[in-house]
């Protein structure tokens, strides 16, 4: 077998194209996940015991199964309940509701890590509740969990690759065509590697850049 | 769905947690090497072992199982796809697990180390009997999560021709066409083990429980 | 060898980066007395006391214990040769240490840690580490709280546990740093009542303390640190006695709580 440079640049608008895809379903997947995630760990620390509960279940039952047994749910289950998605959109959702259920607890641990005595402190200036969780608790959140938030998106990232076994036309999907087409498997799949590598790469030195300019912000020591 | 379609899951389970347990126990070992590398004072170790962290915890395992299940006949190795399977698995846990250790013995609090100097510890001594310790029980939490997201990860391997759990869930789906029950049922035994396997760890941990630091 | 000091401290000096934080010390630590280290915060006491450990390695100057160098000798022409480890492990090993944090180790109970260093450095036999680790858990009053781990003991206890666990391996000079900085006022007493035994029992200490009563009453002598420079030393009539040093004047009256309060 041999490397045949020609070869690969025949197929670079394919691969652009599912690079597209992968980072789309990244990017959409992880602020969906993010913004439900937040509305769960609200909905938990802030209503009623029952509310709690009844998002308990889901919660866990999301974290305690593959993400692929999810998607194959899903995607073969859910035509059965009149759920008949395409494999994009079913893709999307399904990256959505495993990510909002990591979010949400990466979410909720930000809530039961911010000192009580801040809020106190708060309420005594006068703050309502509103303008406690805005101008108080994001903040303090943001710099608390900026770390695992980055993590779990790069996790996202990484389970992107699984919804190629629903044959979501992204970047995994794509190189196993092509190997399959020219038996380039090893090739095929190493560059895919370093791809998924740089990105994730690119991914942890924003967050750390992030993270060095929000370092003032850092709880003071006591 | 019949008693016996969810046996046959129950059985394919077997190979799930065997998959997972061995990969996880290599991958200990293999963390082991990996985290005394990066912490070594050799440059070399140090970069090595910082490059296979990064390199297997910023890749999809999927695309590693892909790749080492290609790569294996290629340059030589005709393995059965379960060994192609342990060995993607290891390599991908252990890279995780060294960080996990790595910050186990980072975290050691400076002064307990002091003490030891005080006290006459040498260098091995210090390890074995204060360092080693004290970053085992701190791990334990991490690991276990790491071992629980392993058992999970472990459905990847069905793409390679494993016929383990989600394998065996995929097959009875197509032949008896009931995809619904039969990914439910598998989601509920990854469920089962889970619970288990975090059981085990919180008790471990309490074992272990000599206090906060 | 009446004559030599137990810790000779000579032109010491140590910088963390740009910054000096010990410029140029000279100590004279006596046998069988208690020096006590006093200053501002910052002042550099606590990291003399942890050069002289050699937790912290200095970057000029000599440490002599009992006589022996400690890190570095002194060559022909006073520049510094670095003594192997196995030396510096013997000479350290006259020494016990006591810190701010108590340091005990975690898994161990407090019986455990007495003992660990019998049995690990020493190569005692378990069982007679442990009957002398519980002479010495009775020595600071904790017999009884043998068997608990650090997290189920009160700071205090924690304390009197460390010094327990330091001088078990009969050490010659014993140094404290802050050893009741990080304990509620009320927990104070207990450790400082130890400490004072084992003043009158002839024990060679070096104590870096904010406690101005308790060096005043049990120190021998008192240096006083301010920048990383020795302000003022001797007795503590001298130090404490009118008239002061100006720098002492100022440093006690922002130190009233501490018991300073019966010396102005």
């Amino acid at each position: 077998m041999t490397f045949d440079l020609d070869l690969i640049i025949s197929f670079l608008p394919d691969i652009v194209r599912a690079l597209g895809v992968t980072i789309l379903l990244w990017i959409a997947g992880s602020i969906l996940g993010i913004i439900l995630g937040f509305v769960i760990a609200v909905l938990r620390r802030y209503g009623s015991r029952t509310v709690d509960l009844a998002l308990l279940a889901p919660v866990e039952l999301i974290r305690g199964t593959p993400f692929l047994v999810q998607v194959f749910l899903l995607y073969y289950g859910g035509p059965f309940i009149g759920l008949s998605l395409d494999s994009i959109t079913a893709g999307l959702l399904g990256l959505t509701i495993y990510g909002a259920a990591y979010y949400s607890e990466l979410w909720r641990s930000g809530f039961i890590a911010i000192p009580k005595g801040h809020i106190e402190a708060a309420q005594c200036v006068g703050l309502n509740r509103r303008q406690t969780l805005r101008r108080i608790i994001l903040p303090e959140m943001t710099m608390l969990l900026l770390p695992s938030m980055v993590n779990m998106t790069i996790l996202m990232l990484k389970e992107t690759a699984i919804l190629s076994i629903i044959s979501v036309p992204e970047l995994t999907l794509a190189v196993s065509a092509l190997g399959t087409k020219y038996y380039a498997f090893v090739e095929g799949f190493a560059i895919l590697a370093l791809v998924y590598w740089a990105l994730v790469e690119a991914c942890s030195a924003m967050g750390r850049y992030a993270e060095s300019r929000l370092s003032k912000y850092r709880f003071a020591a006591t | 769905m019949s008693w016996k379609l969810f046996w046959l899951l129950v059985e394919a389970s077997r190979l799930t947690i065997i998959l997972s347990a061995v990969s996880i126990s290599i991958g200990f070992l293999l963390s082991s090497v990996v985290c005394a590398a990066v912490m070594s004072g050799n440059r070399t170790a140090r970069m090595a072992g910082k490059l296979f962290v990064s390199f297997f915890r910023g890749t999809p395992l999927l695309v590693q199982l892909l790749l080492i299940y290609y790569l294996l006949p290629q340059i030589g190795l005709n393995v059965p796809s379960e060994v192609a399977a342990i060995v993607g698995m290891s390599l991908c846990t252990a890279a995780y697990q060294a960080e996990i250790l790595r910050g186990g013995f980072a975290s050691v609090p400076k002064g307990l180390v002091e003490a030891a100097n005080m006290c006459g510890f040498s260098p091995a001594a210090t390890f074995r009997r204060i360092r080693l310790p004290i970053a085992v029980q701190l791990t334990i939490p991490a690991l276990t999560s790491e071992a629980i997201m392993m058992l999970k990860s472990s459905s990847l391997v069905s793409v390679v021709g494993v016929i383990e759990l989600t394998r065996m869930a995929q097959d009875l789906a197509a032949s008896t066409y009931r995809p619904l029950e039969l990914y439910a049922a598998a989601g509920f035994v990854y469920l089962v083990i889970n619970i288990v396997v975090a059981a085990l760890g919180l008790g471990l941990e309490r074992r272990m429980s000599w206090g906060r630091l | 060898m009446t004559d030599t000091p137990a810790i000779k401290v000579e032109k010491l000096v140590k910088r963390f980066g740009k910054n000096t934080v010990l410029d140029g010390i000279d100590l004279i630590v006596p046998r069988g007395q208690v020096t006590c280290l006093i200053g501002p915060s910052g002042s550099g006491k606590s990291t003399l006391l942890r050069c002289i450990a050699l937790l912290e390695e200095a970057n000029e100057g000599f440490i002599e214990i009992d006589g022996e160098p400690l890190g570095f000798s002194s060559g022909d022409f006073g520049e510094r040769n670095r003594l192997p480890a196995a030396q510096t492990r013997k000479v350290r090993s006259r020494i016990g240490m006591v810190f701010q944090q108590f340091n005990l180790w975690p898994h161990m109970t407090a019986l455990g840690n007495v003992a660990e260093a019998l049995v690990t450095v020493r190569g005692m036999a378990r069982k007679d580490a442990e009957e002398r680790a519980m002479a010495q858990l009775s020595n600071v009053g904790l017999r009884e709280r043998a068997g608990h781990y650090p997290s189920e003991l009160s700071g205090g206890q924690q304390q009197r546990v460390a010094i327990a666990r330091a001088l078990a391996l009969d050490p010659g000079i014993m140094l404290f740093d802050e050893p009741t900085s990080s304990l509620d006022p009320e927990l104070t007493g207990e450790v400082l009542n130890v400490m004072r035994d084992l003043a009158q029992s002839g024990m060679t200490m070096l104590v870096v303390t904010h406690e101005i009563g308790f060096a005043a009453s049990v120190g021998s002598k008192i240096v006083f640190l301010d920048h990383g420079k020795k302000i003022v030393e001797g007795k503590p009539d001298e130090v404490f006695g009118k008239p002061r040093h100006e720098r002492i004047e100022q440093f006690l009256d922002t130190y009233l709580d501490r018991g300073a309060a019966t010396l102005l």
